[in-house]
């Protein structure tokens, strides 16, 4: 491997962290993670789903501790125990989620926790104000920011918004700054405005960790990339002596290209199950695709390039602003869940407490909600539904006590086989499942897996997101690659390996 | 042991002690309170707070903070309206019941999607509603108190009809029956409890929540509209704010009866034992000549006590 020895001349190193690893139970999250970062540089930090980066930088912040390894901050040792901490010695965590208090004014966001006070304690209004413009005065050559410090946040632009969301940060005056997906929510105009920004900070001197879901971005704006994979860090190049594919190589690692099963090519000319034509809204831009009867369709890329919008659009949730549906090809109006299930869709949550669980009824109370709508029944006759309900849980091989067990008595993982049960028992002929084996155990998963191929054999089309990657290769016949709320390219055949899935899913087109 | 505890603390077992025990101490008060009379006597005014509690058992049992105080305001209502359609005509009974319940109902309605499409909270929009009708109560009756029962509805609720028990009685057993069948044979009944459980877990198997919540207020309006013609049938006329007292009463009753006011949880008859148990220590307290706010503070312990057994069983059951 392109294990590059760390050359940079130490004095200017404003982090370094060596062998640093974390276990959250019985996953290990982090074996060997390694970044170094000097002073005035811009450091892209890059890996496919779960392979540690965002725990990387979670530790350097200090909102996790680390088990194991070395953590140096400007040249000394840092034991970190509380993001306060962190804070202290100049690390600042830009989150993609827009954390403003809306009513509040922009000068009252920027310092909300850490007021100036006065003399007598209370909040110095005068110098809160001075601060914040002193802030905006030093962004507003390339922000051309538009607003003052009295200004309330809910009368700015979400583009403007954003630019407070950065003023908080660079108000503490970090030296060493992580941005995790800073750009997600942005369109090329605000990246652009951004960078400038990153460029500013640069030119002064802070050290930048940059993670983004964007190949072109890291390489228009990083001087050095860190490639992490499998909670290890595998490579760290110059921005200017690597190309896109042998960082993409580093990301998916050898081992990747595991055996595939082979699976009988689809009929030519058969009449596709589903057809989703330029649907858009919310995150979603102009996403067509459709999935025959018993195939098995992926939803691959980074973590909330769309994938989820995609499946909850489709079952009604989260409608679509724009665009058609068809089942069977006829159109359908998807405008709440009802229609959906009418239409022969069934959708599994991977948030299942939220999405799923109906706490303190029972297993038949749970199964049978969704059989009441969709056979628009106005009677319940628990004798004459108990054994198709039995059936369908026992084909998932669930454990459970019986029927009018609570369902909370039951493991995550035979919880969620009774949210699946709740489909089969409506016959659907579509499944959407949204990252459906999150936080179940390995056992589950593998009666999961089981059972959506025998669905798939028997018929019935299902749209498959996985977080996974390995779990999307393992199980789907096409996988539809997003970035950014589009689709960047649909992987079949020779193209379906990891490889191509992670090169796609950093919006690398074909 | 934990076999003892779950026993000790099921809802039902403790409101049948408690009717049992305070039949006890009211008979040691005053000989003759637990006589086979006075007994009936007792359940012919629970079935009243019984029928009222029916409406509230909906609401809260439906969930995210359901709650519904107009019922006082809605029993006056439908009593005044039963009272003048009436004007003492056994020909104007049934016409009667249609207009209290169908008034109530709608107005019941207005509440419900006060609730589900403006998104105000239960409690305010309930109280809202309350304070609305009771001003036109007083508007329409000018204060004074109108219209008279039919003889025939006065004795159907407080003479002998079969087997020595009034005919309010068998309505109120075939209330209770078709509760248990609403909430446990039906689909609304089992989209109710869905929603009370987990209200986005039930939109996502396709349950109309909004419609559903909507009609449960309607529902909890119309039981307080056919009160209030029970109460009329009771006292033979009926003054404007007839129904305040049967308010916090009906939420007691809910309670005692093992419906969690966080809903999703619980069964009508709980709350049939429920009422009768606040029935019979009303009429013990009256025995003692205890003042009406002495009443009052005794009610008002009595379900702060109740919140907080369950709240702390609730937690060790999961």
């Amino acid at each position: 491997m392109t294990q590059t020895p760390s050359a940079e001349p130490s004095p200017a190193r404003a982090l370094h962290a060596q062998g640093v690893t974390k276990r959250f139970g019985a996953i290990t999250a982090l074996s060997s993670g390694r970044i170094s970062v000097g002073k005035g540089e811009i450091h892209a930090l890059l890996g496919a789903n779960g392979c540690g980066k965002s725990t990387l930088c979670k530790i350097i912040a200090g909102t996790v501790s680390r088990d194991g390894g070395t953590l140096e901050i400007d040249g000394r040792p840092a034991d970190l125990k509380s993001p306060r901490e962190a804070e202290a010695l100049g690390v600042a965590l830009f989150y993609q989620e827009l954390s403003l208090v809306p009513q509040l004014s922009v000068a009252d966001n920027i310092f909300l926790g850490h007021e100036p006070r006065n003399a007598a304690g209370f909040v110095d209004r005068r110098r809160l104000i001075a601060d914040t413009e002193v802030l905006i005065a030093r962004f507003s050559a390339v922000a051309g920011s538009g607003f003052a410090a009295g200004t309330n946040v809910s009368r700015l632009s979400p583009d403007q918004r954003q630019i407070v969301e950065i003023l908080k940060v660079l108000a503490r005056n970090p030296s060493i700054i992580i941005f995790d997906e800073a750009t997600a929510a942005l369109d090329k105009r605000q990246v652009d405005l951004f960078f400038s920004i990153l460029r500013t900070l640069k030119a002064e001197g802070v050290a930048i960790i940059f993670i983004s879901h964007r190949m072109d971005e890291v390489f228009e704006i990083a001087d050095r990339i860190t490639v992490m994979r499998n909670g290890e860090t595998v490579a760290e190049y110059g921005a200017g002596e690597v190309d896109r594919d042998t960082v993409v190589h580093d990301m998916v690692g050898k081992l990747a290209d595991h055996q595939r099963e082979a699976r009988p090519p689809r009929p030519a000319g058969e009449t596709p199950r589903l057809v989703v034509s330029s649907v858009s809204g919310g995150r979603l831009r102009d996403v067509s695709f459709s999935v025959a009867p018993g195939e098995i369709l992926g939803l691959g890329g980074l973590q909330g390039q769309g994938q989820s919008a995609i499946l909850q659009g489709l079952f009604g949730a989260e409608p679509f602003a724009r665009g058609e549906v068809s089942v069977d090809g006829r159109p359908v109006r998807l405008r709440r869940p009802a229609d959906a299930i009418r239409a022969g869709l069934a959708y599994v949550s991977g948030d299942r407490g939220r999405d799923a669980a109906l706490h303190g009824r029972s297993i038949f109370e749970n199964i049978a909600a969704a059989t009441l709508v969709s056979e628009r029944r106005r009677f319940v006759w628990p004798s004459a539904l108990k054994p198709r309900f039995e059936k369908a849980a026992a084909g998932l091989n669930t454990k459970y006590a019986g029927m009018e067990a609570p369902i909370g008595s039951l493991s995550g993982g035979n919880q969620q086989k009774i949210f699946i049960a709740r489909w089969l028992a409506t016959d659907a002929s579509i499944l959407l499942l949204d990252d459906p084996t999150k936080g179940i155990d390995l056992g589950a998963k593998g009666d999961f897996f089981e059972l959506a191929r025998d669905l798939a054999a028997k018929g019935t089309s299902i749209v498959f997101y996985a977080s996974e990657d390995a779990e999307l290769l393992g199980l789907c016949d096409r996988i539809l690659v997003f970035n950014s709320g589009a689709v960047t390219a649909e992987l079949s055949g020779d193209t379906r390996d990891a490889f191509h899935l992670t090169r796609a899913a950093y919006g690398e087109t074909a | 042991m934990h076999r003892a505890r779950t026993i000790l603390t099921d809802p039902l077992v403790l409101a049948a002690l408690s009717i049992l025990v305070l039949l006890g101490l009211g008979e040691a008060v005053s000989p003759g309170f637990a006589r086979g009379d006075q007994i009936v006597r007792l359940l012919t005014v629970s079935a009243i707070l019984g029928i009222v509690a029916a409406g509230q058992s909906l609401v809260v049992i439906g969930g995210r903070e359901g709650i519904d105080l107009s019922v006082g305001a809605l029993i006056s209502l439908g009593a005044l309206l039963a009272g003048n359609v009436m004007s003492g005509q056994d020909g104007n009974i049934l016409p009667a019941i249609l207009v209290a319940g169908g008034v109530t109902f709608a107005i019941g309605i207005v509440s419900g999607l006060g609730v589900t499409v403006l998104r105000i909270p239960p409690l305010v929009m309930t109280l809202g509603m309350a304070g609305v009708v009771q001003g036109a109560l007083i508007a329409m009756s000018r204060g004074t108190p109108s219209g008279n029962a039919a003889p025939t509805l006065m004795a159907f609720v407080n003479r002998p009809l079969v087997f020595g028990l009034p005919g309010i009685l068998f309505v109120w057993a075939l209330i209770a029956l078709a509760m248990w069948f609403l909430l446990r044979r039906t689909t609304l009944g089992y989209a109710i409890y869905a929603m009370g459980s987990n209200e986005r877990a039930a939109e996502f198997t396709g349950l109309p929540t909004r419609r559903l919540r909507t009609l449960l207020y309607g529902l909890s309006g119309m039981f307080a509209g056919i009160a209030g013609v029970c109460v009329i049938g009771y006292t033979g006329n009926s003054f404007i704010s007839v129904g305040d007292q049967y308010v916090l009463p009906s939420i007691i009753a809910v309670v005692i009866g093992g419906i969690s006011l966080a809903g999703g949880t619980g069964n009508y008859f709980g709350v049939v034992l429920g009422a009768i148990a606040l029935t019979i220590l009303q009429s013990v307290l009256t025995t003692l000549q205890l003042e009406f706010w002495g009443r009052q503070l005794i009610f008002g312990a009595v379900l702060l006590a109740l919140m907080l057994l369950y709240g702390r069983t609730r937690q060790l059951r999961v």
